[in-house]
């Protein structure tokens, strides 16, 4: 079923987001704490923004199928890097031999030349007998970048679609206009095909300035017969936020430092600490949207009515 | 204390009042009495529940940690208050932090020893377990009216239109797959024939999406079981709709005021359209004061369901959700 995190504000070391908390995203891997039956072992994925590095506009792409607990490269990567945003994702698939491990089907996605990047952790119900009349909503240019076998790569090239330039940097505002929008287009086309089972679509969706998730599913609470995945999806799939200052140790305890206004935000499936209490859960059906500005990061909770 | 005086204190005890003796000197055979000294931890929050405890001496403190390194107190207790309940009832973690705030003398019994006590099919532990719910019906009242206080500037009343739908209204239909009803995680644990006698105690109905089911500060017609869908808990404030708890599958709603006769205190809408199970009043009082096995069913999926709406009520950010 997936985990993700995103990470906007001052720049932090990789590896306090992915090795360091006692729930660290990699942790999440092989022991998630708020998922039952699945576990992530099907890849992992980063795009990491720093101002610092040449080109900072190009997030740093790092994308393998192998595990990341023993990714020794990925290890030394983490403590060298310190970006301001970073959207990272590791990939759980269904136990069957219909599920496709492949780097082309590995989050968070970017076409070549595109300023915005998605990871995904849900799924489309019956995503097959939708997927060619999604073709229509997707810009030409942008369907021919389409190499994998996901649902999230198709929902990435409508949000793309959707901007006003798919290669432009999009505000948050558009961001989140277009993320809405590409839900309201799937329900459409789910409806169109007669599909109306549970289908969690929780979204990241990051420009390195810019950060839109969402916490929403179609359809919650309805299952196919004999479903594999019914275990997994009865809860509604979580996501969660902290915001502050800045992501630090204090006393063997990982949190976010109180901060007005705040610097840093960091949203994720699971918070990436046992201890849950400095973290807020997002609530059902809704969006976060974040921004970095001058003063520091803005930050919404908007309802998602689509 | 002896275990005679223990008994004494057990009995004076308004959770544990008018249950038999014997029960009682069981219970008190399962309790660990210790001195706390002012200051210290009892437990923290997030801390995985291991006991609940009564106060016969001294105080203690209960706060909810917040971001940024705050906490805020909720309550304090004192002799003859109990603390930690709520936590074993559900089988997760401590919601809230307590401390000692004046050296206290405790009686503290164990998760096991606690679930056990519950679980037996004595009629004292079906009346503890209709005193539990009453107390966690009473302590969801209590948060939620906090969080209705809290909702500073629009908090310009409910509007009249907050009228639920009878529930002669909605669309019957046939039982639920129960294949499907066996992998939800609420029954898990119930054998198939105490189930059985759960599940067809009521109706079934399918609803679409925005029916008012259920409105604050009303009688409730009915308890309801979502089996599909899902249904908010909201509480309505001028234009703003402020979701408390989300009623996916195996989560119940509808039951706060036919347990205690006050009005409900949220309203309920379909977010999705849902199949849910219906208990009117009927139904539901041979449920929540019968003593066999479908009430056993009934009394832990209400319990576990007031422990969930009150670990979501507490959620920081409930008073923002859903209100943009």
């Amino acid at each position: 079923m997936c985990r993700v995190l995103a990470y906007l504000g001052r720049p932090l070391p990789v590896r306090t987001l992915l090795f360091d908390p006692d729930n660290s995203l990699v942790r999440q891997s092989y022991s998630p704490r708020m998922m039952n039956t699945f576990l992530n072992l099907a890849g992992f994925g980063m795009q990491a923004w720093d101002p610092e590095s040449l080109r900072p506009e190009d997030p740093f792409t790092y994308r393998v199928t192998t595990l990341p607990s023993f990714d020794r490269n990925l290890r030394s990567l983490s403590s060298k890097l310190a970006p301001t945003c970073l959207i990272a994702h590791v990939r759980g698939v269904t136990y069957s031999d219909e599920a496709v491990v492949a780097d082309t089907n590995l989050h968070p996605f970017r076409f070549a030349g595109a300023r915005v990047v998605l990871a995904h952790n849900g799924h489309l119900r019956q995503f097959p007998s939708m997927r060619y009349s999604l073709v229509e909503h997707v810009r030409p240019e942008l369907v021919r970048h389409i190499e994998g076998t996901t649902d999230s790569e198709w929902i990435y090239a409508l949000i793309l679609s959707l901007l006003d330039d798919p290669y432009g940097l999009p505000e948050k505002r558009e961001l989140a206009d277009a993320t809405a929008n590409a839900l309201r287009i799937l329900r459409k086309v789910r409806a169109t095909h007669g599909i109306d089972t549970s289908s969690p679509v929780n979204l990241c969706v990051g420009t390195g300035r810019a950060i839109v998730a969402t916490r929403f599913s179609f359809d919650y609470g309805w299952y196919p017969p004999e479903d594999e995945m019914l275990e997994t999806d009865l809860p509604f799939v979580s996501l969660w936020y902290t915001i502050g200052g800045a992501f630090a140790e204090s006393e063997g305890d990982w949190q976010m430092t109180a901060s007005d206004p705040p610097r840093s935000a960091i949203i994720a499936s699971e918070p990436l600490t046992a201890d849950t209490s400095a973290w807020f859960e997002v609530p059902e059906y809704s969006m976060l949207t974040a921004e970095l500005t001058p003063d520091g990061l803005e930050f919404e909770t908007l309802d998602l009515d689509v | 204390m002896s275990d005679e005086e223990t008994v004494a204190f057990l009995a004076a005890a308004p959770l544990l009042a008018g249950l038999d003796r014997g029960y009682l000197a069981e219970l008190a055979r399962a309790m660990r009495e210790r001195t706390v000294q002012e200051g210290e931890l009892l437990w923290r929050q997030g801390d995985t529940a291991r006991e609940m405890v009564f106060v016969v001496e001294g105080g203690v403190s209960v706060s909810q940690h917040l971001p940024g390194d705050r906490a805020v107190q909720m309550a304090e207790a004192g002799p003859g208050d109990t603390l930690g309940e709520i936590a074993l009832l559900d089988g997760g973690e401590n919601t809230m932090s307590a401390r000692v705030t004046e050296t206290a003398r405790l009686l503290a019994l164990g998760r096991a020893d606690f679930t056990a006590l519950v679980a037996r099919q004595h009629p004292s532990a079906f009346t503890l377990r209709r005193r539990l719910v009453a107390l966690t019906t009473a302590r969801l009242r209590d948060r939620l009216l906090r969080l209705s206080d809290s909702l500073v500037g629009d908090a310009s009343g409910r509007p009249a239109e907050d009228v639920a739908r009878p529930v002669a209204d909605l669309e019957y239909c046939g039982a639920p797959d129960s294949k499907y009803v066996r992998r939800m995680a609420t029954f898990h644990e119930f054998d198939p024939l105490a189930l059985w006698g759960f599940l067809t105690a009521g109706r079934y109905a399918l609803c679409p999406a925005g029916r008012r089911l259920v409105a604050e500060g009303a009688p409730s017609a009915a308890c309801y079981l979502t089996i599909n869908g899902a249904v908010e808990k909201v509480l309505v404030r001028g234009d703003r709709r402020i979701r408390v708890a989300l009623a996916g599958p195996g989560r119940a709603f509808g039951y706060e005021n036919l347990i205690d006769g006050d009005g409900s205190p949220f309203t309920a809408i379909s977010r999705e359209r849902a199949l849910l199970l219906v208990l009117p009043r009927e139904q539901f009082e041979r449920l929540f004061h019968g003593e066999d096995a479908g009430s056993r069913v009934f009394l832990d999926v209400i319990q576990r369901d007031l422990a969930t709406s009150l670990r979501q009520t507490l959620r920081p950010h409930a008073h923002l959700a859903a209100s943009v």
